[in-house]
C-alpha cells in the first residue's frame, strides 16, 4: 500500500473539462495537506486532441513529476494508447468503457483495471453527459481514500457562481461515482491511500500568477504584452489587479509594440514589464538592444516552450537561454534569471525589478511551461519583506549643462532623472553618445561608453539572486540544472542520498552574469558531473564548458520531446554513468542489474 | 505666471545633420515656435522620434527627447502619455518610419486615441540611406531600388488613419511656416490622437517632389468654401480626390481617449508610492489558499 504519494493523470480530449477536474484534485489534494505539482500537457487548440493533466502528490515540498503515472482515469482509448506504458508496475487506470473496449493487448496485467461507464452513468442517472468529469472525481476519490467532505467543499466552491441546480448536479455526481465503486469494486483495492494532514498556511499557484504577483509587489505599474502561450496569464493577471494599484496593463499589436511600450514607460519613470515566450522573444530582441544602450530599466518574463518557429506552443523546453544571453546586435549588460519553483517565481519576478532599476538594464525572468503553468503548494508569501530599492534616482531639480544622463561613474550606473523634472531634458539616442546624450562617433567617447555600460556586469554581481546547493556538499557526484528541472533533480538527489549515495545539486538562479567562481568552485572536487536541460545543444552545459575547459568527467543529461524530466531519469544517468550500473553503462565494470532507488 | 518662452528655448546646441534647405528644418522651427506659442515648457515635453533623416529632429529639440529604434515611435510615444499624463507628448517621423516599417504601429495607435501628437515628415524618398523609394512615392518613381520605376502604389496616410478611426487629421507645408505652426498648436490642443502630415521635401535625392511641385499641387481646405472638418465622409471623398493634395485641418473628433477608457488616475503613474503599506497586497494570495 502506497501512502500519500501519487501521481494521477487525467486524459481525455481537450475542451471535455478535464482541465477543471485535474484542477478540482489538485486542490482536493492540497486541502489534505498534501504537497501539489501540476502539470498540463494539452494540445495547441481549444476542442479536440488529446490532453492530459497531471496531478503530483506527496509529503515533500518542490518535486516535479513522479517516477511514473499512479493512477490515469482515462476517458478515451486514446489516452490508455497514449500512457499506458507510463504507468507504474502496481499503479490503476480508470477507464470509461461506455463505447469503448480496451483491446487485450492494451491491458497490462501488471496494472489494476478499474472499467467505469462514467458517460453512460452520467446520461441515465443525472441526464447530463458532461458530468462524468465529476463522477469519475467520485470514482477516484473512492479508490485512493480522498476526503469526502473536502472534495464536496472543492466541488460546491468551484461551480457556486453557476447556480444551486449546477452545484446539485456535481454533487450528486460524486455520489454516483462513489456508490459505483462501492458497489462493484469494494474488494477491489488501488494500492493507494491518501491521509489527511493539516493543511497550514500553505497556496496553491500557477507559477505565471507568481511571476504576476511578484512583479505587482516587486512595483511594476506598467505592463504591456502580447498573447503568446506558455505567458499569457501573466498579462491576463495583469491586466485584472494592476489597475487597483494605479498601473496599467495595454494588450498591444504584437511584441515589437510591447517592448518599445516598456522602454517607453521605464523611460519616463514607472516600473514596467512585458511577459512572453520565444517567437515574441525573437521579434523584442532590437528593442532590447536599445533598453541596454539607453541604460532603460526593463523587465521581460520569458515563459519558453518548444522551438524554433511555432515549435510545440504547449509543450516545455529550455532552449531559449543562448537566445536571451546571446541575442542582438552589439553588446549591452543583461540580467538572467531562473526561478526554481513557484514560490521563488515570486521572489525573483519580484526582485528582478530591484535589479533591472539599479543597474539600468534589461532584466529576463526566464521559465517554462512546465513551471511557469504548472501549479504547485508553497507557504503563504512574505510580501512584507519585499523591499524596492529603485538605485540612483535624482528627484531634485538639478542644473541643465551640468547634469549629465550618461554619466561616467565608477560602477557604470549613472542618476537617471525622468521627465517633467526641472532641468534634467536630455536626448536618449539609440545612437552612440556622449555622457551627455549627444551623439558622437568619437573613438574614445565610444570606448569609455562601452566600458562603462558593460561595468556595471560586474558591480552588480553582489546583488543577483545566488544559486542553491542542494543535497550533500562534499558529494564527488555533482549535478547542475535551473528552472522547472529544479523539482525531479531535488527528489533524484534526495532518494539518491536516501540511498547512500551522495550527490549534490547546483540549482542556477542567475544564469547571467554567468556565476562564473561558484561554478569552477563546484566542479573542483566533483568526480561526476550531470547537467540536466531540456535542450538538444546542451546549452547550460556549453556555458559551464567556457568556465571549465572541457571535462571529460561531464555528461549531458538532456530531453528535448517536449515533456519534463520524470526523477528516474536523473538516477538513471548516475547510475549509468557514475556508479557505472545498469545497461548502458560505459564501463566494462557495469553490473547486469542497474540499482532502482526506492523512494 | 513667467514670460512666455520663446522658440529659441526649445533649441538644442547640437549642430544639425540635415541638408542645407531640407524641409525638415521648417518642421522643427514651427514645432519650436508652436511650443512657445501654447506655453510649453521643455521639461514638460516628452518628444520622440524614429529613424531616418526626420528621425534625427529629436536631437533639435530641447526637451525630453527619445530617439528609438526605426519605427517604433508610436508604442514608445503611447506609453509616455500613459505612464505620465501630464506631460505633452509628440511623436515625429518620416514617411518610411510611420508607413512603412512602423506602420502597424501607426494604425494602432490610431485606433488606441493616445493624447499624443505625431508629425509624419513626409519627403516621398529614403533620405538617410541616399534616396530610394519609399511608401509615399508615386508608383514609377526611378530609384537605385526601383530602376525599373516603383512598382508599389503610394499609401494615403490620413485616408488610412481616418478608416481606422483618426481623431484629428491635419496635413501641412514646411515651406507655410504660418500654416504649420497654427496646424501643429491645434493638433497639440487636441484631446486625443492627432496626426500632421507636413509636406518636407528632400532637395538631395527628390527631384520631382520639390517645393515648387509642392507650391503648384496643393490647397488648403479651409480656403475652399463651406468646408466641414467633422464631416467624415467629405474628409474622405477630399483626401481620396485625383488631384491637388488637401492641406489644414482635414477631420477631426471627440472620440475618447485611450487614457480615459482605461480609467487612468488623475495622478500621473509615475507619482505613485511603491514603499507604502503592502497590506491590501498581501492579501491577494488569500484566493489561493
Amino acid at each position: 500500500m502506497t501512502r500519500n504519494d501519487i501521481e494521477i493523470m487525467f486524459g481525455g480530449q481537450a475542451g471535455d473539462g478535464s482541465l477543471t477536474t485535474g484542477d478540482l484534485i489538485a486542490s482536493s489534494f492540497k486541502k489534505m495537506g498534501l504537497e501539489v505539482y501540476t502539470y498540463k500537457d494539452f494540445p495547441s487548440r481549444i476542442r479536440g486532441g488529446h490532453t492530459n493533466y497531471v496531478i503530483r502528490a506527496g509529503e515533500r515540498t518542490n518535486y516535479g513529476m513522479a517516477d511514473f503515472v499512479d493512477g490515469l482515469v482515462a476517458f478515451d482509448l486514446e489516452a490508455v494508447e497514449a500512457h499506458i506504458e507510463e504507468l507504474r508496475p502496481g499503479g490503476f487506470v480508470v477507464f470509461d468503457c461506455t463505447s469503448e473496449k480496451v483491446p487485450d493487448a492494451m491491458r497490462r496485467s501488471d496494472v489494476t483495471w478499474y472499467d467505469v461507464p462514467l458517460a453512460r452513468i452520467a446520461k441515465e442517472e443525472l441526464g447530463l453527459e458532461l458530468v462524468r468529469n465529476t463522477i469519475s472525481l467520485g470514482v477516484l476519490g473512492k479508490l485512493i481514500g480522498m476526503d469526502p467532505a473536502i472534495v464536496r467543499a472543492n466541488v460546491t466552491g468551484v461551480y457556486e457562481r453557476k447556480g444551486e441546480k449546477v452545484v446539485d448536479l456535481n454533487l450528486r455526481a460524486i455520489e454516483a461515482g462513489e456508490a459505483y465503486v462501492e458497489k462493484h469494486y469494494a474488494e477491489w483495492p488501488s494500492g493507494y491511500v491518501l491521509e489527511a494532514r493539516p493543511d497550514g498556511e500553505r497556496l496553491l499557484m500557477m507559477g505565471n500568477d507568481a511571476i504576476a504577483y511578484g512583479s505587482l509587489v516587486g512595483g511594476c505599474r506598467f505592463m504591456a504584452g502580447y498573447p503568446i502561450t506558455p505567458a499569457t496569464d501573466v498579462l491576463e493577471w495583469m491586466a485584472k489587479y494592476l489597475p487597483a494599484y494605479g498601473g496599467v496593463a495595454v494588450q498591444a499589436e504584437d511584441e515589437l509594440a510591447a517592448i518599445n511600450m516598456v522602454i517607453g514607460a521605464a523611460f519616463t519613470g514607472v516600473r514596467a514589464m512585458t511577459a512572453t515566450s520565444g517567437p515574441g522573444q525573437a521579434l523584442m530582441t532590437e528593442a532590447i538592444g536599445l533598453a541596454g544602450v539607453l541604460e532603460i530599466p526593463v523587465v521581460v518574463i520569458e515563459c519558453a516552450r518548444t522551438g524554433p518557429s511555432t515549435g510545440m506552443p504547449t509543450k516545455t523546453e529550455q532552449s531559449n537561454l543562448n537566445h536571451l544571453i546571446f541575442s542582438g546586435h552589439g553588446e549591452i549588460p543583461r540580467v538572467v534569471l531562473a526561478p526554481g519553483t513557484v514560490e521563488d517565481s515570486f521572489y525573483i519576478a519580484a526582485r528582478a525589478f530591484d535589479i533591472a532599476e539599479k543597474y539600468q538594464c534589461p532584466v529576463f525572468v526566464l521559465t517554462e511551461q512546465a513551471l511557469c503553468q504548472s501549479k504547485a503548494t508553497l507557504p503563504l508569501l512574505d510580501v512584507a519583506s519585499v523591499e524596492v530599492d529603485r538605485g540612483k534616482i535624482v528627484t531634485e531639480p538639478v542644473v541643465f549643462g551640468e547634469y549629465q544622463r550618461f554619466a561616467l561613474t565608477e560602477d557604470g550606473v549613472s542618476p537617471r532623472v525622468f521627465p517633467g523634472l526641472e532641468g534634467g531634458m536630455h536626448l536618449a539616442p539609440g545612437s552612440e553618445h556622449s555622457p551627455a546624450g549627444v551623439i558622437t562617433e568619437k573613438s574614445s567617447n565610444r570606448k569609455a561608453m562601452m566600458e562603462k555600460r558593460l561595468r556595471k556586469l560586474v558591480s552588480m554581481k553582489d546583488d543577483l539572486p545566488r544559486a542553491i546547493v542542494h543535497g550533500d556538499p562534499a558529494a564527488e557526484i555533482a549535478i547542475f540544472g535551473y528552472g522547472s528541472n529544479r523539482g525531479p533533480i531535488a527528489e533524484a538527489v534526495d532518494r539518491l542520498g536516501r540511498a547512500g549515495v551522495p550527490v549534490r545539486f547546483f540549482e542556477f538562479r542567475t544564469l547571467w552574469p554567468f556565476p562564473e567562481e561558484e561554478v569552477a568552485a563546484f566542479v573542483a572536487e566533483a568526480k561526476h558531473i550531470f547537467v540536466v536541460e531540456n535542450n538538444f545543444t546542451g546549452q547550460l552545459e556549453r556555458l559551464i564548458r567556457y568556465v571549465t575547459g572541457p571535462l571529460e568527467r561531464m555528461k549531458l543529461v538532456n530531453k528535448y520531446d517536449g515533456k519534463p524530466f520524470r526523477p528516474i531519469e536523473i538516477i538513471d544517468a548516475v547510475e549509468r554513468y557514475a556508479l557505472l550500473r545498469g545497461p548502458d553503462a560505459s564501463n566494462g565494470a557495469a553490473q547486469a542489474v542497474p540499482l532502482r532507488v526506492k523512494r | 505666471m513667467a514670460a512666455l518662452l520663446t522658440p529659441k528655448d526649445f533649441a538644442t546646441a547640437t549642430p544639425s545633420w540635415w541638408c542645407a534647405g531640407c524641409g525638415d528644418y521648417g518642421v522643427l522651427s514651427t514645432l519650436k515656435a508652436a511650443l512657445a506659442e501654447l506655453g510649453k515648457i521643455p521639461k514638460d515635453v516628452a518628444f520622440v522620434s524614429g529613424i531616418g533623416c526626420s528621425g534625427k529632429i529629436s536631437g533639435y529639440l530641447h526637451s525630453y527627447a527619445f530617439h528609438g529604434v526605426h519605427g517604433r515611435a508610436l508604442p514608445v510615444a503611447t506609453a509616455v502619455k500613459l505612464a505620465n499624463r501630464d506631460l505633452t507628448v509628440i511623436a515625429a517621423g518620416g514617411d518610411g518610419d510611420g508607413y512603412a516599417i512602423g506602420a502597424g504601429h501607426f494604425l494602432h495607435a490610431v485606433r488606441r486615441n493616445p493624447n499624443v501628437t505625431y508629425i509624419v515628415m513626409d519627403n516621398q524618398t529614403y533620405g538617410l540611406t541616399k534616396g530610394q523609394s519609399s511608401p509615399t512615392s508615386a508608383t514609377g518613381y526611378v530609384t537605385g531600388t526601383s530602376p525599373q520605376g516603383n512598382p508599389d502604389a503610394p499609401i494615403n496616410g490620413l485616408a488610412v488613419a481616418l478608416a481606422a478611426g483618426g481623431s484629428f487629421l491635419a496635413r501641412g507645408f514646411s515651406a507655410h511656416p504660418k500654416k504649420l505652426v497654427d496646424l501643429i498648436k491645434v493638433a497639440i490642443e487636441h484631446d486625443g490622437f492627432s496626426i500632421v502630415e507636413v509636406m518636407s521635401p528632400c532637395v538631395t535625392y527628390n527631384k520631382i517632389n520639390t517645393y515648387a511641385w509642392f507650391k503648384e499641387n496643393t490647397y488648403y481646405v479651409d480656403e475652399a468654401a463651406g468646408y466641414d472638418p467633422g464631416n467624415r465622409s467629405a474628409a474622405f471623398d477630399t483626401l481620396l480626390a485625383e488631384g491637388k493634395i488637401p492641406l489644414g485641418v482635414l477631420y477631426r473628433d471627440n472620440r475618447p481617449t485611450l487614457e480615459s477608457l482605461m480609467h487612468l488616475p488623475a495622478d500621473p503613474l509615475t507619482s505613485l508610492d511603491l514603499h507604502g503599506p503592502k497590506k491590501g497586497l498581501a492579501a491577494l494570495q488569500n484566493a489561493y489558499r
